[in-house]
């Protein structure tokens, strides 16, 4: 839905006359909320707005078939952060081919900015965003929430995935504007040896 | 002296100098793996290939020595080419660990890819020759994948311990670095081995994913674990030290430290730190403010006069001990620093690297102020006899001592600056809070009678302050002047009253600190002690 552009006329000298057109319009949207059922508003929270696909809303943490996090604790996504959010500690797996994973992995949804940085960060498809933005709670400490809480699924299929890489190829501009910036600066043109 | 131009910078190096050394005496870093400066040249790796005039092939830079007119280029095409094919070589078996592996940030395959590479990979990881992972070392990580073959940790062992743990096994790309029957590494430099390897095969145990190193800061330092004094780097973030890292200084301790000095760090953080000064009352230690603490300090003090006695430790900075001297001569009493044996052995090698058998940074700095005088012997007796009326101590070292015990009950009171908590300090009237070496400015003399600085890299704890404003507080409170309210100022004071250093100042010191010049009489009453 495009959003339409009006332009008013302020130029209105002031009198009985501008009150009656407002008084007008506030009645011509009166009948239509009576009876055209067009209302602005929704019933919150039993009927939700509806949010777009890309939407930025609490953090979700995939996981692997065995139920274990997928996040390698790489901590890019902390390094990303700007708003300095996620706090991570890190912890060894028995597989030799997966290493690390995260023994604690918190945000402070305080502190968070949804910028969706984390997402864009992670290497491993490890975070995204699900469309969940109802957070209420009583106190900052309930605010931090851990990793269990951010793997948790039920949420997320109440809600709907949010911003999330679709395939690879969603970082792909960023390692274009790296080898566009050597070729630029250093003049290296990377690529198989030119003959 | 052989003058050469390198990327169009000319420059005079000295006989025998590498390219690659000359490029860095020139600000120019040819790209590199097993080059090292303080290990052998092996030139294995093949990625220092320079570009020299007159020569048909290009040259590896680490085993090419600077003749006179030799023109190099490190940049040009034919220079870039090899570097981008060399890498790509070295990648074609790496596995994609970055995200795990510890070394990340401070790699130099993933720089050199960043620098040169940015190729796309022709191998499928599928296809990549597997090695073995995650092998446990004891304090080293081994990852055999992650190896670029460099001999290194080879070189290491061979040449700086002597004790070639590592080798070569198999042949081809199925080649990978092994210990024999993977036993673990057991010499005090395992450290070294983590530092040495340029990318993330051998990785130190301790700091294993305990954070990602573009977070840490460094601030240079000294290490406090002996009287070597190692520079080093103190890596932290948020307050909190990570780990220590051996800063190059070919005059004191190459590119090495000792795991022993490694692990100084772990005292910093521990919860048992003395941090507000308490006072013994009526009914058991009272925590007290500094001011109060000092106030009582310097009441004591007064009423002893000279029938007090003053113990400084050589664990304390040049300006600790200057201020705690001033303390006692003021007040008059008698001073002294040795504690036990330790001290005496300033010079003695405990191993043929760099570990000592004093294992405190500053014991040089205590002789090169005069502070061995009356002797802790005679301290003692003193205060057996009951002529000590205050006994303030810069450390807790004496209340360990069992012989000590006897005389120290007798001494009305006893006040000490101390870093921890330990059951000793029940012997004790007034706990001062102290900061330790990472939380200060200040400077140790090594073994060498080099002068170092040693830097804060964070605050310490609560109210715990540098020794040296414990004792000019006490100093100022009996009347006594002490124009210096920074560390640098104290050096600077101290430069004035002691012979050999003057005209030191911080500056002057940089970073690899300043040799003073041998006095061969305190060498002599040393080495009588020992």
């Amino acid at each position: 839905m495009a959003a339409r552009v009006v332009t008013v006329n302020r130029d209105t000298k002031p009198g009985i006359y501008p009150v009656l057109i407002g008084m007008a319009i506030t009645f011509k949207n009166m009948v239509k909320t009576m009876f055209g059922r067009a209302a602005a508003t929704i019933q919150f929270p039993e009927e939700k707005r509806k949010t777009s696909g890309r939407y930025r809303g609490i953090h979700i943490l995939t996981q692997r078939l065995d139920g274990t996090p997928k996040c390698v604790a790489c901590y890019m996504c902390a390094t990303a952060c700007p708003a300095e959010c996620i706090y991570i500690e890190a912890g060894e797996r028995p597989e030799a081919t997966i290493e690390k994973y995260p023994t604690r992995f918190e945000i402070d949804l305080l502190r968070c900015v949804y910028c969706g940085f984390c997402v864009d960060a992670c290497p491993e498809e490890a975070i995204f965003m699900s469309r969940e933005n109802d957070l209420v709670g009583t106190s900052r400490a309930e605010m931090i929430i851990d990793r269990d809480r951010l793997m948790e699924r039920a949420k997320l299929v109440e809600y709907g995935p949010g911003y999330r890489p679709t395939d690879h190829d969603v970082r792909r501009p960023v390692r274009i504007a790296a080898l566009e910036r050597l070729k630029h600066e250093h003049g290296i043109v990377p690529g198989p040896p030119s003959r | 002296m052989p003058k050469c131009t390198i990327d169009g910078k000319e420059l005079d190096v000295p006989a025998g100098t590498t390219v690659i050394q000359a490029g860095l005496m020139a600000g120019i870093e040819i790209p590199h793996f097993c080059w090292h400066p303080d290990l052998a040249v092996d030139g294995n790796c093949r990625m220092c290939l320079v570009e020299i005039e007159k020569m048909p092939k290009l040259q590896i830079a680490c085993n090419t020595v600077v003749t006179d007119g030799m023109v190099v280029r490190t940049t040009s095409e034919k220079a870039v080419q090899a570097h981008r094919t060399t890498l790509e070589f070295l990648l074609v078996n790496h596995p994609i660990d970055c995200p795990v592996c510890d070394q990340a940030g401070e790699c130099y395959l993933q720089d050199q890819y960043m620098e040169h590479g940015l190729h796309d990979s022709k191998i499928e990881p599928e296809e990549k020759v597997r090695k073995r992972k995650v092998v446990d070392l004891g304090p080293i990580m081994l990852d055999a994948e992650r190896c670029v073959l460099c001999s290194r940790c080879l070189r290491f062992e061979a040449e700086v311990t002597r004790t070639n743990s590592f080798e070569f096994v198999n042949r081809g790309d199925h080649t990978q670095i092994s210990t024999f029957e993977n036993r673990p590494i057991t010499h005090n430099y395992a450290g070294n081995l983590a530092d040495v390897c340029p990318v993330g095969a051998l990785l130190s145990h301790d700091f294993r994913f305990k954070m990602r190193v573009w977070f840490l800061e460094a601030t240079d330092s000294v290490c406090p674990g002996c009287s070597t004094g190692c520079n080093i780097f103190i890596d932290h973030r948020d307050g909190e030290a990570h780990r220590l890292r051996p800063r190059r200084n070919p005059e004191v301790n190459k590119s090495w430290m000792c795991d022993i000095g490694r692990k100084e760090y772990k005292e910093i953080a521990l919860d048992t730190r003395v941090t507000v000064a308490r006072v013994r009352g009526k009914s058991g230690w009272e925590a007290t403010s500094d001011p109060t603490a000092l106030d009582l300090l310097a009441e004591r003090l007064q009423d002893a006069g000279s029938a007090s006695a003053f113990l400084a430790t050589p664990q304390a900075t040049n300006e600790d001990l200057y201020a705690f001297r001033a303390l006692a001569e003021k007040v008059g009493g008698m001073l002294d620093f040795r504690v036990g044996d330790p001290q005496d052995k300033v010079r003695v090698r405990e191993d043929n690297v760099l570990l000592r058998a004093d294992r405190n940074p500053n014991t040089q700095g205590c002789l090169d102020q005069g502070l061995g005088r009356t002797g802790v012997k005679e301290i003692l007796a003193a205060c057996a006899a009951g002529k000590v009326k205050a006994l303030v101590l810069q450390g807790p070292e004496l209340l360990r001592r069992p012989e000590a015990l006897e005389a120290i009950a007798r001494v009305p009171f006893v006040a000490v600056m101390a870093t921890h908590e330990e059951p000793s300090l029940e012997r004790a009237h007034l706990v001062m809070a102290a900061a330790m070496w990472a939380e200060v400015d200040g400077t140790f003399t090594n073994y060498q009678r080099r002068v170092q600085r040693i830097r804060r890299a964070f605050a310490a704890p609560d109210r715990a302050a540098p020794r040296w404003q414990l004792a000019a507080g006490a100093l100022k409170r009996l009347g006594g002047s002490f124009p210096a309210a920074t560390a640098r100022e104290v050096f600077a004071l101290l430069a004035k009253s002691v012979p050999d250093y003057a005209g030191l100042d911080f500056r002057a010191l940089g970073t690899g600190g300043r040799a003073l010049p041998e006095r061969p009489d305190q060498v002599a009453t040393q080495e009588a002690r020992a």
